[in-house]
């Protein structure tokens, strides 16, 4: 992909415990390598988990950010919108850890109780007014789709569904992506599924014939990545010859990378 | 008293408090090359940064404020007091910026728009290698500029030229001058006494037009509302607008 100044909108979805924090990773791993690009990587986790096999320190989550605002508009009851939205593009940005060619951005706990809809509304704005300062957005979603319309952005280009290779993991991405055919979940150009923790190819294709979702790639199982998730390592210092990442960069390749 | 005078003389005093080998001036109009624009990506992440200032980490304030009288603004002037972009300092810079603008036609009704007009004003300065974020809301500015750009030679002069330039093109505006301070922490913070003083100019202003149902007696900008006429008659002047409806 070339860097023609339009930003590419990735969200990595499915069941839980498939793997899509890894596979999100290893995708950033793989973008990180490409010295033209800047990218965003979202961790809509409330559990920050992309945060933990990135290694990466997380120094406020667009949560916290949302009760700060909170706070400061209780302070002075009413703020412009102007100085709001500017004040909570400075913050978000100050909530960024920045890496090489990346940034990293944790939405942390979906809000407390109480109704913050314009505090919400204008997080979103700035979230997506802020990815379109970079080339590529990649976001590491919950399980449920529509908590990325919600608290991170309405559209995105390419809908990855994670599944491993269990039929109950394949039904969980089919019923994404109906929800987001046919209920709009969130809006998107292109959705496949991505087969994780597989055995072999032939397992790849078994799977494959008992679902329409179009394949973007199957990544095998790998023994290193456990062990970087368990010594706590960050999956962005793998080696590259880890086979896990050969897959990644053939999924990156399906997706125009 | 127009609303910004006295913080404006102060604004002078300030400046004047510094030795003349302390600072260095220099004329929009002097200034030969257009730097070429940032197109729609104008983000300098911390590895590409050569210098920061007023990061979050560091002293910041950045205020605006004008005058009715053509005197009291040097126009195209550009005021730097401390290290140039690009010099020796650090990588990280304590940051003052003053705009001071030169304008007619205030009535009252249009103060706060025109107010919220020239914050604006710093985001349409496009320059290749040049990010901000602002927070009038703390009166607080953060630029990066990256190292390709200091490499090319960006300084103080055509960022103030660009926000010059900017702040020209606003109908209402005849003159306009910055101020930017770099020379210290200290000094950032004696700016920042003085930005106060603005900050509750701007916070009685904000009220009067955003709360039409405040209670004077009641409000803690009353002593500046009282002390300052422009306040004054933009009060005077809503409410008899209000009462109208």
């Amino acid at each position: 992909m070339k860097n023609d100044g339009k930003t590419r909108r990735i969200a990595v979805c499915g069941k839980g415990g498939v793997g899509k924090t890894s596979l999100t990773a290893l995708m950033l791993k793989h973008l990180s390598g490409r010295k033209d690009l800047k990218i965003l990587a979202v961790d809509a986790d409330p559990a920050v988990g992309l945060a933990s096999v990135l290694d990466v320190n997380v120094k406020k989550t667009v949560n916290d950010l949302r009760n700060e605002i909170i706070e400061k508009s209780r302070d002075r009851e009413k703020i412009a919108r102007q100085e709001l939205a500017e004040a909570v593009d400075y913050k978000l940005f100050d909530a960024l850890t920045e890496g090489n060619n990346f940034a990293f951005l944790a939405i942390g706990r979906p809000e407390s109780e109480g109704c913050y809809c314009r505090v919400n509304d204008l997080l979103k704005e700035i979230i997506e007014s802020l990815s379109a300062d970079f080339d590529v957005v990649l976001i590491d979603g919950e399980a449920g789709i529509e908590q990325v319309n919600r608290r991170v952005m309405k559209e995105v280009d390419d809908l990855v569904l994670v599944s491993d290779p269990s039929a109950k993991g394949v039904r969980v991405a089919e019923a994404l992506w109906n929800l987001v055919r046919e209920q709009n979940a969130v809006a998107c150009s292109r959705a496949g599924l991505v087969l994780n923790r597989v055995r072999d190819g032939e397992e790849a294709k078994g799977v494959m014939e008992r679902t329409s979702l179009e394949l973007f790639g199957w990544v095998p199982e790998d023994e290193r990545l456990r062990r970087q998730d368990v010594e706590g390592k960050s999956f962005l210092d793998l080696p590259d010859d880890v086979p896990a990442n050969a897959a990644v960069a053939g999924i990156m390749r399906k997706l125009g990378f | 008293m127009g609303m910004f005078e006295e913080v404006l003389h102060d604004v002078r005093e300030f400046v004047k408090a510094f030795p003349d080998e302390g600072k260095r001036e220099f004329q929009s109009r002097d200034i030969p090359d257009r730097w070429p624009s940032g197109g729609n990506g104008n983000l300098v992440l911390a590895a590409d940064t050569g210098v920061e200032l007023g990061s979050p980490r560091e002293e910041s304030v950045s205020f605006a404020l004008w005058s009715e009288s053509d005197h009291a603004v040097r126009d195209g002037a550009i005021t730097l007091i401390g290290p140039d972009l690009g010099e020796p300092g650090g990588r990280d810079l304590p940051y003052g910026k003053v705009v001071m603008v030169a304008g007619g036609g205030f009535d009252g009704k249009n103060d706060y728009d025109r107010y919220r007009e020239l914050e604006r004003a710093r985001y349409d300065v496009d320059l290749e290698g040049y990010m901000i974020r602002a927070a009038s809301l703390y009166q607080r500015e953060w630029i990066r500029i990256s190292r390709k750009a200091l490499q090319k030679g960006l300084t103080f002069r055509t960022l103030g030229g660009a926000l010059i330039g900017r702040l020209k093109k606003i109908e209402y505006v005849r003159k306009a001058e910055v101020l930017f301070i770099t020379s210290s922490k200290e000094d950032v913070r004696r700016l920042k006494a003085i930005a106060g003083k603005a900050a509750m100019l701007v916070g009685a202003m904000s009220k009067i037009f955003e709360e039409p149902q405040m209670d004077c007696d009641e409000c803690e900008y009353r002593p500046v509302c009282d002390e300052v006429t422009a306040l004054k008659k933009m009060r005077e002047s809503l409410g008899k607008e209000r009462r109208k409806r």
